[in-house]
């Protein structure tokens, strides 16, 4: 280390101390109670704006935006006024901890909409739960994430739930017997694959089990492998451009299959490059933006209007997110533990990402939309 | 299913066989490894797919101009990046042949985007069933024009003046230049044909997966160079051995192994053959002319 290096890590660990030593005094001094002095609610959002996930980020932000706007325009809270600060993690974890503690320290928030990814959640988590501060996580898909922490939501769609009510969907409803599983070689992949599995074993029969990789042109090989085992369907659990390609080769070698897939289908591309090989897929969806239902157009009109573009899963479950928090406001009272209690109870909420219940643990019931292909476009079918 | 996966495997071999005589005809008369080739590949693909959904040109009339379109690309990055350096090092030339492929894959980035095109299907879906295989009226179009665009690259080399002389350039260049043979011609010609191949490979390859993008000349330009160099770096019957070896070779490992190990098991075979036969399959030792 030369001289001067060493001079700077001195420096930077002098400011590092004297950081923690202010994050330790912060926690000392006593928050003003919230919501009492009368009409402000403050609400958090953490996630990241900027860096690699700031799409989803963004989306995040946005989606709360419309709802507290929404909420302050309809005049349904009363003489409650909400307001909105959002913080930026740039998709780190330690970043996340620290808007966690910016919020509730500095802002004195009541309630966060966050964080977006699970590992800012994960760090963000234990902070709000010390504080009190009640915080539901619209997009963090982590296994068991809520577990023992009381102050902690969410309101998303995990890769389990998703796979899990397909499976029982196909055999219940469209009566399939025997799947092929062919799934991509990562996280979304596997998970899904496990929990379709194991349901679809459950009610019927898994004939196949194959993998891919993100990136294959050619599926021929393991498509013959699938075709000897004779399948009634396939779930495809991967991303729409190589479900497209799957498709149209199963189509080609005369593997005539009930398709089915997840979230990670549906998309126009899906369809664009799948062509009439992909007629007739079901697959599982967060949000469907093309929903007739006038509480999904409105949202989808408003965004649009404000931002130029089509909302995503994310601006959705985030958009459902914050009116469950409004909700709990409006029905137990604007102070943390109101909200916390509030959150705690939904019940059949019907938002625009579907029917929503909060169990015990702070996780999401969801009943999951299915979509399927028709005449060239996404229907919705549950 | 044995069968089956052997014709799944010989379908996608002769596409990797058509990319690989691209490298073999260049490195056979130049001694470089062009490494734009994959580049030329996707450019083919994007200039068919352009014709035939933007100028609605049809479509066998496109894979010709996509061909001719890819050749005059070939002979501009040849004169360009390649011909400046000729009597430099070999390692300048491959230096700037990494380069050219670096810089077309950006500006294809640049112009195109990064999201996948979509290639209309040029003839009716159609599966036909045999009692060992299936296959599709778009594969047996893909085998029959490859194998068709092999044998006429083979008749251009025994048969006709050009094609002798570019063999006679390939043995010896300065004795061929004393014949009275133009080199440099000979060598635009080469990377004209070279490249065309690239591109016919490109749009059929195109059409059978459905989808162009601008990084889709990486992986199989990196095969088409490993089926070359297994056939024998400068032969021209080696690399289309090779490429029908590597496609079958793969499918066989994806099938029977792990699909997981595709491209391991590609790349497991060139070190085995390079071990036991370090010219290749087809490759005669090279004497160095000191």
């Amino acid at each position: 280390m030369t001289k001067r290096n060493k001079k700077m890590f001195m420096l930077v660990g002098v400011f590092m101390c004297l950081a923690m030593l202010l994050a330790i005094a912060g926690c000392d001094s006593k928050k003003p109670a919230n919501g009492e002095e009368g009409t402000v609610v403050k609400i958090g959002t953490v996630g990241p704006l900027t860096g690699g996930a700031a799409n989803y980020g963004i989306n995040v932000q946005r989606g709360v935006e419309i709802a507290v706007e929404e909420a302050n325009a309809s005049g349904e809270l009363g003489d409650i006024t909400l307001e909105l600060i959002s913080e930026d993690t740039g998709g780190d974890w330690s970043a996340a901890a620290n808007a966690f503690t910016k919020l509730i320290e500095i802002d004195g928030v009541d309630v966060i909409v966050g964080a977006v990814l699970s590992s800012e959640t994960q760090a963000g988590g234990p902070i709000a739960m010390e504080a009190k501060i009640p915080t539901i996580s619209p997009s963090s898909t982590a296994k068991d994430l809520t577990k023992g922490n009381p102050y902690l939501f969410r309101n998303c769609l995990s890769d389990e739930v998703q796979a899990a009510q397909l499976a029982e969907y196909a055999v219940k409803e469209l009566g399939l017997k025997k799947f092929a599983i062919f799934y991509t070689n990562n996280d979304y992949g596997v998970s899904l694959k496990d929990a379709f599995e194991a349901k679809a074993r459950e009610l019927a029969e898994v004939v196949a089990v194959e993998v891919f990789m993100d990136g294959d042109e050619s599926f021929k090989p393991q498509l013959t492998k699938i075709k000897e085992s004779n399948p009634d369907s396939l779930y495809i659990a991967g991303y729409y451009t190589e479900a497209a390609k799957i498709a149209q080769q199963a189509k080609e070698m005369g593997l005539n299959v009930q398709l089915l897939g997840a979230d990670g289908l549906c998309n126009v591309a899906y369809i664009d490059i799948g062509g009439e090989a992909v007629e007739g897929t079901y697959a599982t969806s967060g949000f469907y933006p093309d929903d007739p239902t006038p509480a999904v157009q409105n949202f989808v009109t408003a965004y649009k209007n404000k931002y130029g573009e089509e909302p995503d899963m994310f601006a959705a479950q985030a958009y459902d997110a914050a009116w469950i928090v409004i909700n709990a406001i409006k029905s137990k009272g604007p102070n943390p533990e109101q909200i916390r209690e509030g959150i705690a109870a939904t019940k059949d909420f019907p938002g625009i990402t579907g029917k929503t219940s909060i169990d015990e643990e702070g996780d999401t019931i969801k009943d999951v939309i299915i979509l399927k292909v028709e005449g060239g476009k996404f229907t919705r079918v549950r | 299913m044995f069968i089956q996966q052997l014709v799944n495997g010989l379908i996608l071999g002769s596409t990797y066989a058509l990319i690989a005589l691209g490298y073999t005809m260049v490195y056979g008369i130049i001694e470089l490894i062009n490494f734009a080739h994959g580049e030329i590949y996707m450019f083919g693909a994007f200039a068919g797919l352009l014709l035939v959904t933007v100028l609605k040109v049809p479509f066998f009339l496109a894979f010709f101009l996509a061909m001719a379109l890819a050749a005059l690309l070939g002979m501009t990055v040849e004169f360009l990046a390649y011909r400046p350096l000729r009597h430099s090092t070999r390692l300048a030339a491959l230096i700037s042949a990494i380069g050219a492929s670096i810089f077309l894959q950006n500006l294809a980035l640049l112009i195109m985007g990064a999201q996948p095109y979509t290639f209309p299907s040029p003839v009716e879906a159609k599966v036909y069933q045999t009692p060992f295989f299936t296959i599709s009226r778009l594969e047996i179009i893909i085998l029959i024009f490859s194998f068709l665009l092999m044998i006429a690259l083979t008749l251009f080399i025994q048969r006709t003046k050009i094609g002798k002389a570019m063999r006679a350039v390939a043995q010896d260049k300065d004795t061929a230049s004393l014949m009275g043979i133009n080199i440099n011609q000979i060598i635009t010609v080469t990377f004209a044909i070279g490249s065309a191949l690239g591109a016919a490979s490109g749009v059929m390859v195109g059409i059978y997966f459905r989808t162009v993008t601008f990084s889709m000349g990486l992986m199989p330009g990196l095969k088409g160079f490993v089926a070359a160099v297994l056939g024998g770096i400068g032969n021209i019957p080696g690399a289309m051995m090779g490429g029908i070896l590597l496609g079958i070779t793969e499918t066989i490992g994806a099938a029977y192994i792990s699909s997981q190990y595709r491209d391991a098991v590609a790349f497991a075979l060139l070190i085995m053959v390079l071990l036991l036969k370090p010219t290749g399959l087809l490759g005669r030792p090279v004497q160095e002319k000191v």
